[in-house]
């Protein structure tokens, strides 16, 4: 019955490990949330911070609307069931469900113990002098507890085993008597730490249905979390999956199946995991070329259907992983003789799955079909299938379901709002050509004639704007819309905040985000976040009112209490005072005045509408909105309240 | 066929074999555990308490008179004086000494703290000390505290050094799981409720263990009661039957099966715990 | 294998000593440098800077337990802490009625100075760090724990303070502080002629250069200290193994009466020591029942444990040991044997392996893993095997030992010196060699063990 705000959740360990990483997450009231990871990917620690049975290194904890940090555990209104159930083995079942009841007390109201003369009856609330009732904390009666424990135990269908002890209960029981333990308090939040895991395949499908059931019953938001990706596909409505502490990626089931953000993520979710193949991606004219590495296989695919793709993963040297799943190639001799993307697949030997057979191969004819390597590759086929070991056969990719991933940093070349717009696009005389059009390129980008590439992040298509489109499609992804405008005779993504209308519109571009590469000159984009290295101290204001400031080269900047109070928390003692951090803003967060920070103008940025300033403050180089400046010397403040904080020996993002 | 026979009564008879063997054995031990017990106790159904007056192992007469002469004859050896005495050392020192051990185990086990591991090497190292070279020093603290031959002077000492072996409860401690402590508190319990309500009726055999081993090492220890005990009347009976000379076997012997009984009866009774107890401070793999 | 890793992990270690060292110094150097008005108060006077921040019940209890040092320290704590430097300066002499110095009394009180002034600092230091404490949550916005909440934190999360604190005390009191005092004493010449109302002095590392180069002393150790390692390394590999097979033996499953024959080992366990060793002693002396069945046979009386019956008694000494330890060791064993997973052994069985083969490959490894600690601290008790010898052959003394018999272990020998015949000071030298014997093989041991390394995995 609450929703869950996790900032910035860090545990570093004293040794300086880090158990979980820059934890971001918003958890709404009723949601089913799995954390999914192998172990040791700090989903236990993330969900132990929660109950606060491990401290939360910095950042902000918010059950409702409280922050729970450093708040006991039985104060945080949360309830836990345990990988090993953690009975109470010397309690019986109901002793053990009545043992959190019996440990908090309910408010009421003073009353009398019985009659007494003066005609007040037993039961009937105490009035004070001014004829109100005094409130008190009680513990809660017989009565009440056999009520509540009944009733918890009715959901669980656990009644008649109450005077039993914990041993002579099976494992599945034992796992209701926990989640007895668990819902009779009526938690704000229940948390679910692999609970079963120690249960038998078919009592889990049995008892994974009936949580999700408990969980539309109570209507209480649950976090469980498991390393079973099953588990975590049926159960959750939202899943977050961990790797090595941090968030790989957090979405719902469905998005997390159809849009992996990485390989890993590609790879845990789904049975049969997902086929890995190496390869390279050559992009010629409206055509790309996948080239299959240690194999012969190669196909040519339509540009338009790897439109997402990041552009510089297409010159065919830089090496990608090509994930396609099991069910996305197929040996149906009727697809693949229409199928224009075939390769050649050496079957070494199949499973019969009962519903479907899982056939495996290798793409390279000398690759032996069992080992996990770069060719091997699994098929779904239907129903019974008998393919002798050997055989060679054509198979047939669906290209529409592939998933490119980068060799090195394994994130996905393809995401669904794709990075940039890759366009060829011309330079004369100070104007650039792109898809039919022509637009002034501003002062601040001064680039040689000729033709060339231009890449716009999609965040840089602005929705007015000289230039006529047309919107032909738009898909909501987490909150954006992603929008497709036909221009000239190209395509353009472009995002938007709300719903998509489709029709015709006029966009413009953001030049200070763009790529330019013409000849030997490439325009890069203007950074959008200006770091500086500072410290932090205490201050005292004019009025003798104590202050807290951003220190930032000798100068100070007061910080607003939601900065400060931030920052106070992310430490301890008084650590805050004697760490170093560095301070980020955007460009737009600095106001030229006369004091503030010394920065010598390096150079005058004029995009058209708005005016940058690149200076150099110290050793640093930052872009500075300005509309007007005189002379190279001039003096910044920064807003104190729009900063963003990382505390620098332990690279903790606090803001 | 005749050959598979032939094994078959083969391994038979070696069975057999193996059994009798077995058994030989465990005669064999039983009757040197027990022939020493069994002379003791011949020894003090003795008439003439003298050990020269025997034939061998056997009294050459058996009669009550030890036992009648042990509890009457209480003006030289005051035997059921001792056995009070020692009696009420003993169960002072077991139920201090069990609840500082435990406690100590408790936190060792369960709580995180900064000189946690300095604490227990050190203990392991002040095990090691040779304990009755610092008896000196204990006299001579007894005395300045006032406590020379004073009863709660032994308990006193018994009690504080019981937490130096609190290892063996600790190891056990270790296995009770840690997220029941973790429930617990969710629940709402403080680690003081948990101590109580938990960890201490999980740890019933620990316990018996515990109390029985914190007992019977002030029941039978000898050197602190000699040194810090002066009045005969406040003996111990280790010391009191010390202090009989050989024309006194008899009474020795009567006198050593009834301060052994009532340990005997309790590790009979306890053995269970016992095994589990001593295999508690082991490692488990 | 192990210990040759430690001893490679050894130079990382003594590196980071100077590092934890240094961030404790850190610490102190932050409070010195960075600490307000309020906390140099409470360095000035305990309590003060949490009296100033309005935390007054323990603000008032650091007030006064510097008073009451205060007062300690001026009553008795300075002529205490004097008289362990001094160890007495004025003789006693009976003629003029001069009641002397008591030079043993002043340097345990000395000791208990010490630690009364080592406790004092150590509150010292809370009670600082607690005002900067004060300070850092008055510097960060954050609320102080009020003394309602820190009292009720002593029975939750500082639960082990309030738990620990009795046994530490008891500790510090009677393991600790003797120990102390006898180090102490090994560097001084307390015993022979030199015990009050005598006045002691310090004499430095002079016992140790006797214990070496003095002709009584030197060989008489060389000779025990050799017969004690003898002794630990037979007497705990003969309880072990005889342990060991009693229990495995119980354990077959043609026994039937399993409780019956576990009775008799029992029966011996649960004794008294010193009432079996006293029965012992008896059963083997010139009148006992032994020497008289010898006599009958026409033999003439064996002194067993007579003065010259080195090798004899010795032999006894071990086999007494094994009926009084052996059967610890079988419950021990008995224990562990059930914890063993049953699988292996039948998985062994289908292998083909043999019963020695079981328990060469299965058993053993598996026992010894388990009771390594029991074996260090058997090993350890054996060495210091007080009892044994002290109750079969108590007081004797041999040629060419000096105040010692040839059965005596070294613990005997200090017994025999230094309560028997008064060198303290040179018993106190021995005991501190035996001592750093002793815990170097046990304290190496013990950080090797597996006990220690996987202590964590429980959690």
């Amino acid at each position: 019955m609450a929703n869950l705000s996790l900032k910035h959740i860090y545990k570093v360990y004293p040794n300086g490990a880090k158990a979980v990483n820059d934890f971001n997450m918003q958890i709404a009231d009723k949601e089913f949330i799995v954390f999914v990871g192998p172990s040791g990917c700090g989903k236990s620690t993330t969900l132990r911070m929660i109950a606060g049975l491990e401290e939360i290194t910095a950042g902000e904890l918010k059950i409702g609307d409280a922050v729970v940090n450093g708040m006991e555990p039985k104060d945080r209104d949360i309830a836990m069931v345990f990988q090993n159930y953690a009975l109470y083995p010397h309690m019986s079942i109901f002793e053990n469900i009545a043992f959190g009841l019996r440990m908090r007390k309910v408010p009421d109201v003073k009353r009398y113990k019985k009659d007494d003369d003066k005609g007040h009856k037993a039961g009937e609330p105490v009035l004070d002098k001014n004829g109100k009732e005094i409130p008190i904390m009680r513990k809660y009666t017989k009565q009440e507890l056999a009520e509540r424990v009944n009733e918890a135990a009715e959901i669980l269908g656990i009644t008649e085993y109450l005077k039993r002890k914990p041993k002579e209960m099976s494992g599945g029981q034992r796992q209701r008597v926990a989640l007895g333990r668990a819902i009779v308090r009526q938690p704000k939040v229940m948390l679910l730490d692999e609970p079963l895991s120690n249960l038998d395949a078919k009592l889990r499908t049995q008892m994974r249905s009936e949580i999700v059931k408990l969980h539309k019953k109570l209507q209480t938001t649950f976090i469980y979390v498991t390393h079973d990706q099953v588990e975590a596909m049926t159960m959750g409505t939202r899943i977050v999956v961990m790797k090595d502490g941090f968030v790989k990626q957090i979405d719902t089931p469905k998005n997390l199946y159809k849009y992996p953000a990485n390989k890993f993520v590609a790879g845990f979710i789904g049975t049969p995991q997902m086929n890995f193949f190496e390869g390279t991606l050559k992009k010629d004219g409206d055509k790309v070329a996948i080239e299959f590495a240690g194999s012969d296989a190669k196909i040519a695919v339509p540009y338009e259907m790897l439109s997402k793709t990041t552009p510089q993963y297409l010159d065919g040297t830089k090496k990608v992983y090509i994930g396609l799943r099991a069910e996305d190639i197929t040996l149906d001799a009727e697809k693949v003789a229409k199928s224009a993307a075939k390769i050649k697949v050496r079957i070494s030997h199949s499973e019969e799955l009962g519903t479907e057979t899982l056939v495996y191969g290798d793409i390279d004819m000398n690759g032996d079909g069992f080992a996990e390597t770069g060719t091997r590759v699994i098929i779904k086929a239907g129903g019974f299938k008998e393919i002798a070991a050997d055989t060679v056969c054509e198979a047939a990719l669906d290209i529409s379901a592939i998933h490119l991933f980068d060799y090195e940093t394994e994130e996905s070349i393809m995401p669904r709002i794709p990075e940039y717009n890759y366009l060829d696009c011309e330079v004369v005389s100070g104007k650039l050509k792109f898809l039919g059009n022509t637009l002034d390129l501003p002062p601040a980008i001064r680039c040689e004639d000729g033709k060339g590439e231009l890449l716009i992040p999609v965040g840089a298509v602005k929705l007015n704007g000289p230039i006529k489109a047309e919107v032909t499609a738009g898909e909501r992804i987490n909150g954006q819309t992603l929008l497709t405008l036909r221009v000239g005779d190209g395509r353009l993504y472009a995002l938007a905040d709300g719903e998509a209308e489709s029709g015709g519109a006029s966009i413009g571009l953001d030049f200070k985000k763009i790529i330019l590469r013409v000849g030997r000159t490439e325009i890069a984009p203007m950074p959008e976040v200006n770091g500086l290295n500072g410290t932090f101290a205490a201050d005292k204001g004019a009025d003798g009112a104590k202050k807290f400031c951003l220190v930032i080269d000798g100068e100070k900047f007061c910080a607003p209490e939601q900065v400060y109070t931030k920052m106070f928390a992310a430490t301890t003692g008084r650590k805050v005072y004697n760490s170093a951090y560095r301070y980020e803003w955007s460009p737009y967060d600095f106001a030229v005045t006369d004091n503030g920070l010394s920065a010598k103008v390096l150079e005058t940025l004029d995009y058209g509408e708005e005016k940058f300033i690149k200076c150099a403050v110290g050793e640093e180089i930052l872009y500075v909105k300005a509309d007007s400046v005189s002379g190279d010397e001039v003096r910044l403040t920064p807003d104190a309240g729009k900063v963003s904080v990382v505390e620098s020996e332990r690279q903790i993002r606090i803001l | 066929m005749r050959k598979a026979g032939a094994k078959v009564v083969k391994a038979k008879t070696k069975r057999a074999l193996n059994v009798l063997i077995t058994y030989c054995i465990l005669i064999v031990v039983a009757f040197v555990f027990f022939f020493p017990c069994l002379w003791l106790i011949l020894a003090s159904f003795s008439k003439s308490g003298s050990i020269y007056s025997f034939d061998g192992f056997f009294p050459k007469e058996y009669g009550f008179d030890a036992f009648k002469s042990l509890f009457t004859d209480t003006v030289m050896y005051n035997y059921p004086r001792w056995f009070l005495n020692t009696l009420f050392i003993a169960v002072m020192s077991c139920v201090l000494g069990t609840l500082l051990t435990i406690l100590t185990a408790y936190c060792m086990s369960r709580f995180r703290f900064r000189s946690r591991k300095a604490m227990m090497k050190a203990t392991l190292v002040l095990g090691m000390f040779p304990s009755f070279m610092g008896t000196i020093a204990v006299y001579l603290i007894m005395t300045q505290f006032g406590l020379i031959n004073q009863q709660w002077g032994l308990i006193l000492i018994y009690s504080a050094q019981a937490p130096m072996g609190y290892m063996v409860q600790k190891g056990f401690f270790d296995t009770i799981p840690y997220s029941i402590d973790e429930a617990a508190r969710i629940d709402g319990a403080s680690n003081f409720t948990v101590f109580v309500k938990f960890i201490l009726p999980l740890s019933k055999p620990m316990l018996v263990y515990t109390a029985l081993t914190s007992f019977t090492w002030p029941w039978s220890d000898f050197i602190l009661p000699k040194m810090l005990l002066i009045d005969k009347d406040l003996y111990t009976v280790a010391v009191g039957l010390m202090s009989l000379g050989e024309t006194e076997f008899a009474r020795f012997a009567a006198g050593s099966i009834f301060i052994a009984i009532p340990i005997i009866v309790l590790y009979f009774c306890l053995v269970k715990y016992m095994i589990n107890g001593m295999s508690a401070g082991a490692v488990k793999e | 294998m192990k210990i040759k890793n430690y001893f490679k992990s050894l130079p990382a270690r003594i590196k980071g000593v100077p590092k934890k060292l240094s961030a404790r110094l850190a610490g102190a150097k932050e409070i010195l440098t960075q600490g307000n008005g309020k906390v140099c108060a409470s360095m000035a006077v305990m309590g003060l800077g949490q009296l100033i921040y309005r935390q007054w019940v323990k603000g008032f209890m650091f007030l006064f337990i510097q008073l009451a040092f205060i007062a300690y320290f001026i009553f008795t704590g300075a002529t205490d802490l004097f008289g362990f430097f001094t160890l007495g300066t004025r003789e006693s002499n009976a003629w003029y009625g001069v009641e002397g110095d008591n030079s043993v009394v002043m340097l345990i009180t000395g000791i208990l100075a010490i630690f009364i002034i080592v406790f004092y600092a150590v509150v010292y230091v809370a009670n600082v760090k607690d005002a900067y404490r004060l300070q850092c949550a008055e510097d960060t916005l954050k609320a102080p724990d009020g003394f309602k909440k820190e009292a009720a934190a002593l029975l939750d999360k500082s639960f082990h303070k309030t738990a620990l604190a009795l046994p530490v005390i008891g500790v510090c009191v009677f393991s600790i502080l003797p120990i102390v005092f006898m180090i102490l004493i090994a560097f001084t010449n307390y015993g022979g002629d030199v015990v009050p109302p005598a006045l002691v002095d310090w004499v430095g590392f002079k016992n140790f250069g006797k214990i070496l180069s003095l002709g009584q002393f030197a060989p008489t150790f060389f000779k025990i200290f050799g017969w004690n390692m003898i002794w630990a390394v037979l007497a705990t590999a003969l309880n072990y193994f005889a342990g060991l097979g009693l229990a495995l033996l119980l354990n077959k499953k043609c026994v039937k009466g399993k409780a019956i024959w576990r009775a008799f080992p029992i029966l011996a366990y649960a004794i008294p020591g010193f009432i079996t060793l006293l029965g012992f002693k008896f059963m083997f002396s010139y009148g006992g029942p032994i020497n008289y069945y010898i006599q009958q046979g026409g033999g003439a009386a064996v002194g067993f444990l007579g003065l010259d019956a080195k090798w004899t008694a010795r032999f006894i000494g071990l086999a007494v040991n094994a009926w009084i330890s052996v059967p610890s060791t079988m419950l021990l064993a008995t224990g562990i044997l059930s914890n063993i997973n049953t699988d292996l052994y039948e998985a062994a069985r289908v292998d083909g392996a043999s019963a020695w083969k079981q328990f060469v490959k299965i058993t053993l490894p598996y026992v010894l893993f388990a009771t390594t600690p029991v074996l260090i601290s058997q090993f350890i008790g054996n060495f210091n095997n007080f009892g044994i010898f002290y109750f079969l052959r108590g007081g004797l003394y041999v040629d060419g030992y000096f105040l010692a018999s040839d059965t005596d272990l070294l613990i005997n020998w200090l017994y025999n010196m230094s309560i028997d015949n008064n060198y303290y000071s040179i018993g106190a030298a021995i005991s501190l060699v035996i001592f750093i014997i002793t815990s170097v093989i046990s304290l190496a041991v013990y950080v090797l063990s597996p006990s220690y390394k996987q202590e964590e995995t429980f959690r």
